[in-house]
């Protein structure tokens, strides 16, 4: 039955049957909605994941079948997509970073580490904003989505060395905040 | 407090309506049948064999004007393309290599078993488009009247020699 079929099953069969690829859909939509959502929020997010499955659709004859999961391959042409909504997402990061330095400060009220917070958090939704898009991306899709190192690569069509190359980058920056007392070298912007 | 965990601070879900789901997928069938709707619609469908189907399949675009369903096209495993269909109005017409359920191409034969008709809306700027994309002319435009009715036609050979003909649908003015 399909219902137990891989993804590349599914799509090698909705080749010939497409309406066969809403099971695709069924499969990951909530995922990709999620991950969408998280970046650009909600209502722009629905839009997206709608585009983001035509178009997958339309390009389902290019799936690499040899991969048994659509879902890195989905996630790559959603990246691709919000590279035309970077004004949103950083708006959105940024108010992030505001609810996450304000929920802190409600855990540990006027402690020390509260008011590092208040600073650290924007600070850092900046620095993550400031990364080059192949960065911020690989960082993105490996610290919020939880995907592996294989399935960034996978997604954003990269060798894996280029992945880890990429995060390794990403991480020294948020290092630099964290270690106030340490080199200050933030990558000017 | 690592990098990493730095980032993770400043994941924050977004609210969904939870009928989004459902509104994304009755959208995505809705596109998928459009796409495969004009395949669906047909019910009679002439199937073309050529010794170069991808060939084919960019002439007849480029000297016809019909256009592909690209969603219709069906590869053999080493990726050449075993079946295309091609659509012009509300007609479409399939294509593949020749020996495909016992057909054979008129370069292989030497003579065509069938000509094709086409209605189309200007059949002098369809045969200029088709000469300028090197289609043989067979017979040249002319019109042909039975009643009042009548069409204004010319017949090309395409690049391995299926006939097809041209109309463009007359009406005498008395």
């Amino acid at each position: 039955m399909v219902s137990s079929s891989s993804d590349a099953e599914v799509i090698g069969r909705s080749l010939d049957e497409p309406e066969v690829f809403g099971l695709i859909y069924d499969r990951h939509a909530a995922t990709l909605l999620r991950f969408l959502g998280r970046r650009i929020g909600a209502e722009v997010a629905e839009g997206l994941a709608g585009e983001l499955f035509r178009i997958a659709f339309e390009r389902r004859k290019t799936f690499d079948v040899s991969r048994a999961s659509a879902l890195p391959w989905l996630y790559g042409i959603g990246s691709n997509l919000l590279l035309k909504h970077r004004r949103t997402e950083a708006r959105r990061l940024r108010a992030s970073a505001r609810v996450a330095a304000a929920g802190e400060a409600a855990d540990r009220r006027a402690s020390a580490a509260a008011l590092d917070a208040r600073l650290l958090f924007p600070r850092a939704a900046d620095a993550i904003e400031a990364l080059p898009d192949g960065e911020r991306e690989a960082l993105l899709l490996f610290g919020w989505e939880d995907l592996s190192y294989q399935a960034v690569a996978e997604a954003l069509e990269l060798p894996i060395g280029t992945v880890r190359s990429r995060l390794n980058r990403a991480r020294a920056q948020l290092r630099e905040l964290l270690d106030p007392g340490g080199k200050r070298r933030v990558r000017p912007r | 407090m690592k990098p990493l965990d730095l980032a993770k601070k400043l994941r924050r879900e977004a609210a969904f309506d939870p009928a989004a789901l459902d509104r994304g997928k009755a959208a995505l069938m809705a596109a998928i049948r459009q796409d495969i709707q004009p395949r669906r619609r047909q019910t009679i469908v002439p199937q073309i064999p050529y010794l170069d189907v991808s060939a084919a399949l960019s002439f007849l675009q480029r000297a016809f004007g019909f256009r592909e369903i690209s969603a219709a096209r069906l590869l053999t495993a080493d990726g050449a393309i075993d079946h295309a269909v091609l659509a012009f109005g509300d007609g479409v017409v399939g294509i593949g290599p020749q020996g495909h359920h016992g057909t054979i191409s008129p370069r292989s034969s030497g003579i065509e078993s069938q000509y094709i008709s086409v209605y189309v809306d200007d059949v002098d700027a369809h045969y200029r488009r088709a000469v300028a994309a090197g289609a043989r002319i067979a017979a040249g435009l002319g019109d042909y009247f039975w009643g009042d009715e009548g069409h204004r036609t010319y017949e090309a050979l395409d690049l391995e020699g299926h006939r097809w003909r041209f109309h463009q649908w007359l009406r005498q003015t008395p």
